[in-house]
């Protein structure tokens, strides 16, 4: 940030007063950098906004409430004067769910994080909103659980995160994404009412699920229920290779379809696979250019490459097409160890007859201990000049390949594209697509001036790959949720289903102050 | 009346009367949609029955929906593991059509599988049945639900997504309240021959608890049977999928012991009692049912780690002493479908008034200015989507 930052105004302070007399000292401020930092969270464009020194949607405010009964407090105080609330958890949202497009309230759900209730026996624990992903998982483990949710964001994520964008764990085809961990959650509405969904059969329409996924546009979580189970005590893992990534496609597909649960099941594009195999022995190396790309190298090469997208992306299919699949299973218990390798093998003879060629533990086993890393990775490829961002869509078996094909062609001259396949399913499977394309001068050298030009090439790369997945009939978003970025191609997604959006929203936010401008809402 | 009739007749629907109500059989989807505009333009009370549904009368001064004639089964395609399917089909013929295809729905209570698709999401059970790993969730992978003012929302058939609220399940559990089933893409399993084993368990609550101990160790199994037989608890129990079934009886196997030396197929097949209720319930209500005196089956569907479906019966009692006994300790009526609690869970979690609201957002608010006589079958709600009385 280079920019001043800039002072609160006159709503500010007078919200902030108003907060603090309704909820007691220190728990609401407008000072300057607490508005900064709930100004943005982690999607592309508004990385490209702090690389410039802009935050061109502060929060009027922030107020931090320690109960659901204070979040009720703050939104019926919200409602009665009008004012936008933005619920905000810890800022890893990719999409721009969290950024106060309206200003108003920045509702920091943190010190919603009081210890877990965890009940192995029933395989439940209950956990505030606020709750960082990595202590979460830290404090089950202690008590010999797991909730098996694993996202890349784990660090730096909330369990109200999670639940507000239907979020994916790196090992979700095991234990579910968090709509399918989630068994009842505690939530305030627009009104100011506070619902809590059963963890019990419930007649009607699935209160959850509807709540669920809703990025804070309908009710702000609080609390939730979800599902745990017993820590693994047992890890097979294993790289496979296909001659290609359809043959890997096919692979996954079998495993899955035979009803085997792998907790890792990754298909990585031929350049990922190189990518991958770095470091190991006898396999390609990575040709200059797209060294240059995926590692953010020799920033003033990057940019010329960059320039030129069309040709790295010729490049990248002319790699060996061969295509690595990493697989994994986890056991519990005593027999947790072979449980595992039982089921291992029995996946390794299915991929085998759809031509995979095992590989042995070791890249299973470096794709573990590396898992996080890759988004630690993105911030030298911003510094040099570029931008990186994430698409992450599904489709069913029937059309997955025709998917990979389109997107690819269709981002192919804004930006040089990767995918890897992961969270499979029986019907199918989610495509996680990166891409990288020219944002402009690197960081301390950008103006305005490049950061429109930067937008208008991030927009129209967005546009290409989007459009290409509509067109494909696969679903916008698998777990990045919609936010700001692509709430645009949302009716193309619901169709008249928007008149449902718009109902529910009528019904649980009818003064329209929860999160305004997501969801098209 | 006869402008009504009319106006329902030029959706291309058919139209009769019925009692003091109108059945009408649309030819097609779009003519579902015209037909619901129209009904719901009049605050009419609705019905819908499908294929295979039980018979129910029209409401006093509304109308019946008669989906029979939208059964059409458009694909099935058993590499991905789905189909398309329109909401009047019946799911026996579902099923049949996916056999043919080498797939299946998998294990089902018997209520589901006598009456229609679209009785099956919009009910009580959502379309949810088994999978595995332990876990529940719907069949219905996509929905195409008719609005009140007709026309046709539906949802991208991906496995998973993340573009806000599930609106499936506006549609989903909803007994044609908030929009009419019309089409779904429905999630397939591979067809392939199940693994069983039997075992013997002093009683019934202590078959409930072996069966709940192996679901929490994620080795769930697809159907099971117990039943009290010669002063003990039999515990038949079965494991689908052509991959994982031997290797989920193997480790049932080390969990619980050697089994019996009986061929455990014919048990878990073995229809239930036809003198049972239908619940969704928890392992704790289960096992409490399972201690009452007198209790003599259970059988076990879309087993997961929190509980299952289940039909429950007692040695002597009457049907309606049956669902008494399951509802004390917080089962959840599924069939008889005249026993079953009509109105939404919502108003038990704080969310009466966004229930009301939202019933008038979409539009699917009904005239009770006059007070109507109820309807000949029982509690049936308005606007419901409906099933099959038959347990099996």
């Amino acid at each position: 940030m280079t920019a001043p930052l800039r002072a609160a105004g006159p709503r500010g302070r007078a919200l902030e007063r108003d907060l603090t007399a309704l909820l007691g000292p220190f728990a609401a401020s407008c000072a300057p950098a607490d508005l900064w930092a709930m100004s943005r969270d982690c999607w592309p464009r508004s990385l490209l906004w702090t690389k410039t020194g802009i935050a061109p949607h502060p929060p009027d405010v922030v107020v931090w409430p320690a109960s659901t009964e204070e979040v009720a407090a703050v939104v019926r105080f919200a409602g009665e004067r009008q004012v936008p609330v933005v619920p905000f958890g810890a800022g890893s949202g990719v999409c721009g769910g969290a950024v106060p497009l309206k200003g108003g309230i920045a509702l920091d759900l943190k010190r919603l994080s009081g210890p877990p209730c965890v009940d192995l026996p029933a395989r439940t624990v209950d956990v505030e909103a606020g709750m960082n992903g990595q202590r979460l998982e830290e404090l089950l483990g202690a008590a010999g659980a797991t909730l098996g949710h694993f996202p890349s964001s784990i660090y730096c994520s909330t369990v109200g995160g999670w639940l507000a964008a239907r979020s994916a764990g790196q090992l979700s085809s095991r234990y579910g994404k968090i709509e399918d961990i989630v068994l009842a959650v505690e939530a305030v509405d627009g009104t100011g009412a506070i619902l809590r969904t059963q963890d019990a059969p419930s007649a009607g329409p699935d209160l959850t699920q509807i709540l669920v996924g809703s990025e804070g546009t309908l009710a702000i979580v609080t609390k939730a229920r979800l599902r745990c189970w017993p820590a693994p005590t047992g890890r097979w893992m294993r790289g496979v290779r296909f001659a290609s990534v359809q043959a890997g496609m096919a692979g996954i597909r079998s495993v899955m379809r035979s009803g085997l649960r792998p907790a890792v099941a990754r298909l990585y594009d031929p350049l990922d696979t190189l990518l991958a195999a770095r470091g190991g022995s006898g396999g390609h190396a990575v040709p200059e250019p797209l060294r240059w790309v995926v590692e953010g190298a020799q920033a003033e090469a990057l940019r010329l490459a960059l320039r030129a997208p069309l040709v790295l992306n010729r490049l990248v299919d002319a790699l060996p097409a061969s295509s690595l699949l990493i697989l994994g299973f986890e056991g519990e218990g005593a027999s947790g160890s072979a449980d595992a390798r039982e089921e291992g093998e029995a996946a390794l003879a299915l991929v085998a007859a759809e031509g995979g060629e095992d590989l042995g533990p070791s890249p299973g086993e470096k794709w573990l201990a590396n898992r996080y890393k890759i988004s630690y990775r993105q911030s030298p490829l911003f510094s040099a000049g570029a931008f990186v961002d994430t698409m992450e869509v599904a489709t069913t078996w029937d059309r997955l390949d025709a998917l990979y094909g389109a997107v690819r062609h269709a981002v192919a001259s804004h930006a040089f594209v990767m995918a890897h396949f992961s969270h499979a399913y029986l019907e199918g499977c989610s495509i996680y697509f990166t891409f990288v394309g020219l944002a402009g001068a690197p960081a301390g050298a950008s103006d305005h001036e490049d950061l429109e030009e930067a937008e208008e090439r991030y927009d129209a790369c967005w546009n290409a790959a989007l459009s290409a997945a509509c067109d494909s009939g696969a679903t916008l978003s698998h777990h990045h949720g919609v936010g700001v970025h692509k709430q645009v191609f949302l009716p193309r997604e619901h169709g008249e289903g928007m008149r449902q959006l718009r109902a529910l929203k009528q019904a649980f936010d009818p003064r329209g102050i929860l999160n305004p401008g997501k969801l098209l809402l | 009346m006869n402008e009504l009739r009319d106006d329902l007749a030029a959706t291309g629907s058919a139209v009769v009367a019925e009692g003091a109500g109108l059945r009408v059989t649309p030819p097609s989807v779009a003519a579902l949609g015209r037909a619901v505009a129209v009904l719901r333009g009049h605050l009419l009370p609705v019905r819908v029955r499908g294929n295979g549904d039980a018979p129910v009368e029209a409401p006093p001064g509304g109308a019946l929906i008669e989906l029979t004639a939208l059964d059409r089964i458009a694909s099935v395609d058993a590499a991905t593991g789905i189909a398309r399917v329109e909401a009047g089909c019946s799911v026996a013929a579902l099923e049949t059509a996916a056999r043919r295809a080498g797939a299946t729905l998998g294990p089902l209570l018997p209520s589901v599988r006598a009456g229609s698709l679209g009785a099956w999401l919009a009910g009580p059970t959502r379309g949810e049945r088994g999978i595995p790993g332990a876990r529940r969730e719907t069949a219905a992978l996509s929905v195409a639900a008719v609005l009140a003012d007709g026309r046709l929302a539906e949802s991208r058939a991906a496995p998973r997504s993340a573009t806000g609220p599930d609106l499936d399940h506006l549609a989903l559990g909803g007994s044609g309240r908030l929009c009419v089933v019309a089409a779904a893409w429905i999630r397939l399993f591979p067809a392939a021959p199940p693994a069983y084993a039997a075992w013997k368990a002093p009683d019934l609550a202590a078959a409930i608890g072996m069966v709940q101990g192996l679901c929490a160790d994620r080795i769930a199994p697809a159907r099971g049977m117990l039943r009290l037989q010669d002063g003990a608890a039999l515990v038949a129990l079965s494991w689908e999928g052509p991959g994982a079934a031997r290797l989920q009886r193997g480790r049932a196997v080390r969990a619980l012991g050697e089994p019996l030396a009986v061929d455990a197929g014919p048990e878990v097949r073995a229809p239930p009692s036809s003198r049972g209720v239908e619940v969704d319930a928890r392992w704790e209500a289960l096992g409490a049912f399972a201690r009452r005196r007198g209790a003599a089956e259970i059988a076990l569907y879309g087993l997961h780690a929190g509980g299952a479906f289940a039909v429950l019966s007692l040695a002597e009692e009457t049907v309606e002493e049956c669902a008494a006994a399951a509802r004390g300790p917080g089962a959840r009526l599924v069939a008889p479908r005249r026993l079953r609690e009509s109105g939404p869970s919502w108003p038990e979690m704080g969310a009466a008034a966004a229930w009301d609201r939202l019933v008038t957002a979409l539009g699917t608010e009904e005239d009770r200015s006059e007070e109507r006589a109820p309807p000949a079958t029982g509690g049936a709600p308005p606007g419901a989507q409906h099933g099959s009385e038959k347990l099996r």
